[in-house]
């Protein structure tokens, strides 16, 4: 399990990146956090002709606040999310997210712009920027454009990002305090992909419902954004909701699919389930009146 | 012989930390990855994309022209060598096993071409430049495709890899069970597991010309590995030197070298150069010899007491392409019911060759019986109505009941199973934890007990040669230290710890001040090594006899030198004292420097120096015997399962170390909870592995495993030291505990059955919903309970030719040889013809007997009675073509094996 | 394909050399630098073995390129003894606990407690624990590296 050859290049600014993108013409694969990347390239399912690792770009890095919200650089690492004091005050979904992202030593690496380009169906950071309704700007000797995260992913491992583009920043709205996050994710063990996730802010004023974020992960081709959901739950009180009733909406745009791990039938089935639980737990409890 | 020293510390029974860990905490351990050789080239394979197939046509030229690339060989470059790969218990397969594939390919990741390099990263390059033409044929992948697909093997009969048991029902049994008050059906689907050491397989060799060699090879006994490779290449074991310092794991995979290790052997003989292959983590869980895919349909007939009238067993055992050797699991048959009365059992059990990985050895590679048996009866508890620790107490055999011999011949004298249960339910309240089930199942939450026994077979040795001995070479150096040459071997088992223990304390000397070396095949002599739970019995019996002899001589020399009566000399912390006389002392080296360097001091006609020798033969079988408890909570909303308590009660003899002891058990209860909750390498339909990453082929975290709590019994056992077995029980003994805690908890929903591994969140939801919702496929379930259809023959029609009409001189001395499978037997006898009678006299081992048959033209066909190890009648069918003969001898529930003899000159 | 001149600094000690880009991390600190300490169990991230600890982060040597270390400092397994042969405290515990058997996924669990550990106050056990799940041990049922992460942690308590 060793890679096969490829060039490897270490810019020092995004100009530098985009412009070995461009070069490259579809040939080569960025390099983040590697932590996915790199068992792709030693099984040799990865073989690009260039390698260009973005780990020496300064500018990617950081979390900053911003007027409409909070901006994070992609090659934030996951650990440095977890421990960042103001995506705890501004999105403690993130956070909560973060920590359910590999292991602790891969976290160290791994990075949230990384997490977000590859769009693994079942993670939880693709579905959290969709839930949070985060947007990706996305660079290229051609310009800059922002994506809306829940536009990005089109496909398994297939997203809107252009073979020239690397992704900037990742750019978060403003959730107002009074935000609650709903995280559960079912996995066989610590560090696995879920076979089952659920991940959404909900924001809550005098005891209704006045904005929700909630997105899917393993539960079909790409993350998917529970937006019937979202807007069912606008407006109404919290301590009268009736998850059961809810719980077949917050599945309905879900797709999910069997593989050896789990049916679809069981992922559906828990999808309900641990919807029902995660908002009478972690809502309600809260917002008991 | 001398008692252990008296007045020394004692270090058999201690936590002694281990000698091995220093070197191993910081990264000074010897793995086989981290031998490096000038001129070492690099090997990988290019290995069959398609599980069946013939092979057209290889092309080698581009990987050939590769920059790095030395060379690139194929099966017809080996061919030289006459490789014979051979089982575990030295025995030729019937089946051709070539090291790489010659005109076919028979599973995904059969190696097809090797590619030596400068580097790793350029044979992996050059690995992907081999371009191969198969015409792809459908593969042979389940135990069902099995039954009725095509052959694996051209030119066998059938499927069958290897068979055992009664060839038809018995018609007493049927009825018995068939009419008994209570008849409990049971069908298990076992998964496919990949014993996964943590180190994967591995070999350096250096050839020095034709007929030496060293190698460096991850493995279970340096001594095994060099009789195998001497075997297969038909070399003499003299030349061959393997080195094997630490192994990173193995639980059975690396028991025996297996083609790709032989292949890179077979190279670089043939290009005089060092070369280097470290199995990947892809080739190890997709191409490395599997284990445990099984299927088992049990039937127990209970009276309405619970008293258990009657069993019968059908099973089938995947023995892939290429097993380590044919196998129907004869042993888990054997001891299925073995520590249960049981009036009447009946078995039939296949192996069948598929287009799959080969079989190898796993830890407890007879575990399905304790999972079958343990399961089942918890289901003919619920079923009866009767508690599960009272069923089993009304059927397991008690101290006071042995000794006995069970009807397959087992010999039973100090099994404790039912002692192990009482011990454990001091520790476990039973009517605490029910009471605890019901309040959590009224708030809708499910716990689960699970409480299982067994017993296992450790250090057995009867009948199966490799395992017959082991061999201990002690020596106290000049310097009054001790060197320890073992045949024993760790693969973690800490055995450089626990012998030193044995040795320290039988020769009355510091822990610290004796050495073990396992490591060499050049020092020391044949042993298996690690392989049944035998090292403790096997290995320890041998450094105590050893061990006494030394002291016999020390005490012989001392009291010549000081003057005193042997009787009266002890050996305390390296210091020679006699009793009753203070003032006669000297240290160990001062008597050492005499025995080495003034041996005229020495009692007249003594050999000089201090060095002793003992080869220990261990008792036929020693039983080690438990009982677990698991408590479990089930989620009923996901089907997840969260082990609360485990409760280990064992009775494994003498400890030498318990930390030792429960780490064996913890490592094997660990690998159980994978067997039953996570771990599957599975297949798709056209044989592709679905599980060639850790992040398919899913292994117990921490977060997993439990605390484990142990009782230990400690009932000495019959031999040297007291010691028996423990490497393998837990692995054995956990599935059952734990399936049975989860299917206590879902018994409000109903019953796992059919048991199908690993039991995924999906499958335990689908006892609660009673829907399908883990995709499982039931056509691959055998027929629960159900006689398997006699379409299939049993065993494959033995290889024996019509006789013919001439009759060839029968009258004279044969020499013969029987390859059964647990290794090959050799005897004599003495043939006489008087017309189409037949008369002889078999000459073995065990002694000589008299018997008499029937000849037609060429073939002769006698019966022989045998007591050993069981009541048998063994039938003989031979056929004589001038001075050999060859033919077959069925062997009642033992299956059938080849014969082969020649005349012997008179 | 590409060639790197390197300089990185393994257990104090700077070693310089030119690498493919391809070349692993873990290949290079076993076989350019001779650091076998660091063992090779998966290649893909998941077993833990090749830890080692890249300008004080925990990481898998695995999932880095060697190039990607130019100008870094790296411990591995050999370089937390003392020039004694003192034993690091991590290592010290496991031994004490029996946390290990074959001891080929030991290094990389030495490494992920000794950096969690290496600062002034000691993380709860929670965290260590939570820190070993990107550990796999195929021989001990983690009973002794449980035991050891506890007695290493800064308060007692936290189970599992």
């Amino acid at each position: 399990m060793k890679p096969a050859p490829f060039d490897y290049v270490a810019p020092d600014t995004i100009e530098d990146a985009c412009k070995h993108l461009t070069e490259a013409g579809g040939g080569a694969t960025v390099l983040a956090g590697g932590q996915t990347l790199m068992p792709l390239l030693a099984l040799r399912l990865s073989q690009p002709f260039i390698l260009v690792d973005i780990n020496r770009i300064a500018a990617l890095k950081g979390v900053s606040r911003t007027d409409g919200g909070t901006r994070v650089g992609p090659m934030t690492r996951q650990n440095e999310i977890i421990a960042n004091s103001t995506l705890a005050a501004a999105l403690p979904l993130l956070v909560t997210a973060t920590r359910h992202v590999g292991h602790w030593q891969t976290r160290n690496r791994g990075t949230i712009g990384g997490s977000i380009a590859l769009g693994e169906p079942a993670a939880e950071l693709p579905a959290t920027a969709i839930a949070l309704g985060a947007r990706v700007e996305a660079r290229s000797a051609r310009g800059t454009r922002e994506i809306a995260a829940a536009d990005l992913y089109i496909g398994p491992y297939s997203t809107a990002l252009q073979p020239d583009e690397l992704i900037t920043a990742i750019r978060f709205p403003e959730w107002p305090a009074g935000t609650l996050p709903l995280f559960r994710e079912v996995a066989q063990r610590p560090g696995d992909f879920a076979l089952v996730g659920l991940t959404g802010a909900v924001t809550v004023e005098d005891g209704r419902i006045s904005r929700a974020g909630i997105a899917w992960f393993g539960m079909g081709p790409t993350p998917v954004r529970a937006s019937q959901l979202e807007k069912a739950l606008l407006g109404q009180r919290v301590a009268g909701l009736d998850v059961q009733a809810l719980a077949e909406l917050a599945i309905a745009e879900t797709a999910p699919f069997d593989d050896h791990h789990a049916t679809a039938e069981y992922r559906r089935t828990v999808g309900r389930r641990i919807f029902a639980r995660t908002v009478s737990e972690q809502l309600q409890p809260r917002n008991a009146t | 012989m001398s008692a252990p020293q008296a007045g020394t510390p004692s270090y058999i029974g201690r936590r002694m930390p281990r000698a091995e860990d220093t070197r191993l905490l910081t990264g000074r351990g010897v793995f086989v990855d981290d031998i490096a050789l000038p001129g070492m080239l690099h090997v990988a394979f290019a290995r069959s994309p398609i599980a069946r197939g013939r092979i057209r046509s290889i092309d080698t030229s581009a990987a050939r022209e590769l920059p790095g690339v030395h060379a690139v060989l194929t099966a017809r470059d080996l061919a030289r060598f006459n490789i014979d790969l051979i089982s575990f218990f030295l025995v030729s397969p019937s089946i051709r096993i070539p090291p790489l594939a010659e005109d076919r390919v028979l599973y995904v990741g059969d190696p097809v071409a090797m590619i030596i390099a400068q580097d790793r990263y350029l044979a992996e390059d050059a690995a992907g430049l081999v371009t191969v033409d198969y015409e792809e044929e459908d593969p042979v992948v389940t135990i069902a495709d099995a039954r009725r697909g095509s052959l694996v093997h051209a030119g066998s009969e059938s499927n069958v890899a290897a068979a055992s048991g009664a060839e038809e029902p018995d018609e007493d049994l049927e009825a018995l069970l068939t009419s008994a008050p209570c008849l409990v059906r049971h069908t298990i689907r076992h998964q496919r597991i990949a014993q996964s050491p943590m180190e994967t397989r591995g070999v350096v060799v250096a050839a020095h010309g034709e007929s030496e060699l060293t190698v460096y090879i991850s493995c279970q006994s340096p001594q095994m590995a060099a009789r195998y490779l001497s075997m297969a290449f038909g070399i003499p074991q003299t030349g061959i030197r393997v080195i094997s310092k630490d192994v990173g794991g193995s639980f059975g995979l690396k028991v025996q070298p297996w083609r790709e290790e032989i292949a890179v052997v077979a190279a670089g003989r043939l290009l005089a150069r060092p070369l280097k292959w470290i199995e990947d983590r892809h080739e190890n869980l997709s191409a490395s010899n599997l284990a445990r895919e099984q299927e088992i349909a049990l039937r127990i007939a209970f009276d309405e007491a619970g008293s258990i009238l009657g069993s019968h067993v059908d099973y089938d055992l995947n023995n892939g392409a290429y097993p380590h050797g044919p196998d129907s699991n004869l042993a888990a048959m054997m001891f299925f019911w073995a520590a249960h009365r049981m009036p009447a059992f009946g078995f039939r059990a296949r192996g069948w060759y598929t287009n799959t990985p080969g079989l190898g050895a796993y830890r407890g590679p007879w575990a399905i019986e304790s999972l079958a048996r343990e399961t089942a009866l918890d289901i003919a508890a619920r079923r009866l109505g009767i508690d599960p620790i009272e069923l089993r107490r009304r059927n397991l055999i008690t101290k006071a009941d042995q000794p006995l011999t069970t009807p397959l011949g087992i010999r039973l004298e100090d099994i404790t199973p039912a002692e192990c249960l009482d011990l454990l339910l001091q520790k476990v309240d039973v009517p605490a934890f029910r009471a605890e089930q019901a309040a959590a199942r009224a708030e809708g939450r499910y716990l689960g007990l699970g409480i299982t026994t067994y017993i296992e077979p450790t250090a057995g040795s009867a009948g199966i040669s490799v395992l017959s001995t082991d061999v201990a070479q002690l020596r106290i150096e000049p310097t009054g230290k001790v060197s320890a040459v073992l045949s024993t071997h760790s693969q973690g088992h800490g055995t450089q710890t626990t012998m030193a223990q044995v040795i320290a304390e039988r020769l009355g000397v510091a822990f610290e001040d004796v050495t073990v070396y396992e490591d060499d095949s050049s020092r020391g002599g044949f042993g298996a090594g690690a392989s049944g739970s035998r090292q403790a019995v096997a290995g320890g019996g041998a450094s105590i006899k050893a061990a006494d002899l030394l002291v016999d001589k020390v005490r012989r020399i001392a009291a010549h030198l000081l003057g005193a009566d042997p009787a009266h000399v002890r050996i305390q912390s390296g210091r020679i004292h006699v009793d009753g006389a203070g003032e006669k002392t000297c240290s160990l080296r001062e008597l050492a420097e005499i025995a080495y360097g003034e041996p005229e001091r020495l009692p007249a006609g003594m050999e000089a120096g201090l060095e002793a020798q003992y080869r220990y033969r261990p008792p036929p079988v020693t039983f080690t015997s438990a009982a677990h408890a698991c408590i479990v909570e089930v989620d009923p909303d996901t089907g997840f399962v969260k082990i609360r308590r485990w409760v280990c009660s064992e009775d494994c003899g003498v400890m030498i170390n318990p930390a030792v002891v429960e780490g064996q058990i913890a490592g094997g209860v660990a690998q159980a909870i994978g067997t039953v909750l996570l771990e599957e390498a599975g297949f798709d339909a056209r044989g592709n592995p679905i599980a060639v990453t850790y992040k398919d082929y899913l292994l117990p975290a921490i977060s997993d495993v439990p605390d484990f709590e142990y009782v230990h019994a400690s009932t000495p056992s019959q031999a040297e030291g007291g010691f028996r077995g423990v490497g393998e029980g837990g692995c054995i003994i956990g599935p059952p505990t734990l399936v049975n805690a989860i299917a206590d908890a879902l018994s409000p929903f109903g019953e796992l059955a059919p048991l199908e591994l690993p039991l995924t969140p999906a499958r335990i939801l689908e006892v609660i919903e009673k829907r399908p919702l883990s995709g499982a496929s039931p056509a691959s379930s055998p027929q629960a309970g159900q006689p398997s259809p006699p379409s299939v023959p049993h065993s494959p029609p033995p290889p024996v030719e019509k006789p013919t009409g001439t009759r060839p001189t029968i009258d004279g001395l044969w020499k013969m040889v029987l390859a059964t499978p647990m290794g090959l037997q050799q005897f004599t006898a003495r043939l006489a013809a008087n017309a189409d009678l037949l008369t002889g006299t078999l000459q073995s081992e065990m002694g000589s007997q008299d018997f008499t048959g029937t000849i037609e033209g060429n073939a002769l066909r006698w019966d022989l009675k045998v007591s050993k190890p069981m009541p048998l009648t063994l039938k003989y069918d031979v056929r004589i073509e001038g001075d050999r003969l060859t033919g077959k001898v069925k062997m009642g529930l033992f299956g059938t094996a080849k014969l082969t003899g020649e005349r012997v000159p008179e | 394909m590409s060639q790197h001149n390197i300089q990185v600094t393994v257990n104090g000690r700077l070693h310089t050399a030119t690498v493919e880009g391809r070349l692993t991390l873990s290949d290079f600190l076993r076989v350019e630098a001779g650091y076998t300490g660091v063992h090779i169990g998966c290649e893909h991230g998941v077993c833990g073995a090749c830890t080692v600890i890249v300008d004080g982060q925990a990481v898998r040597s695995c999932l880095m390129l060697a190039v990607q270390a130019d100008g870094s400092s790296i411990t591995t397994v050999e370089g937390l003894t003392a020039p004694d042969g003192t034993l690091h405290p991590v290592q010290q515990a496991l031994r004490d606990e029996h946390a290990l058997q074959c001891g080929f996924c030991t290094p990389g669990v030495v490494m992920t407690l000794a950096a969690l550990t290496s600062g002034a106050s000691k993380p709860a056990a929670r965290t260590l624990l939570d820190a070993l799940s990107g550990h796999v041990c195929r021989c001990t049922g983690y009973q002794g590296i449980r035991r050891a992460a506890i007695k290493l942690a800064g308060e007692p308590g936290a189970k599992k």
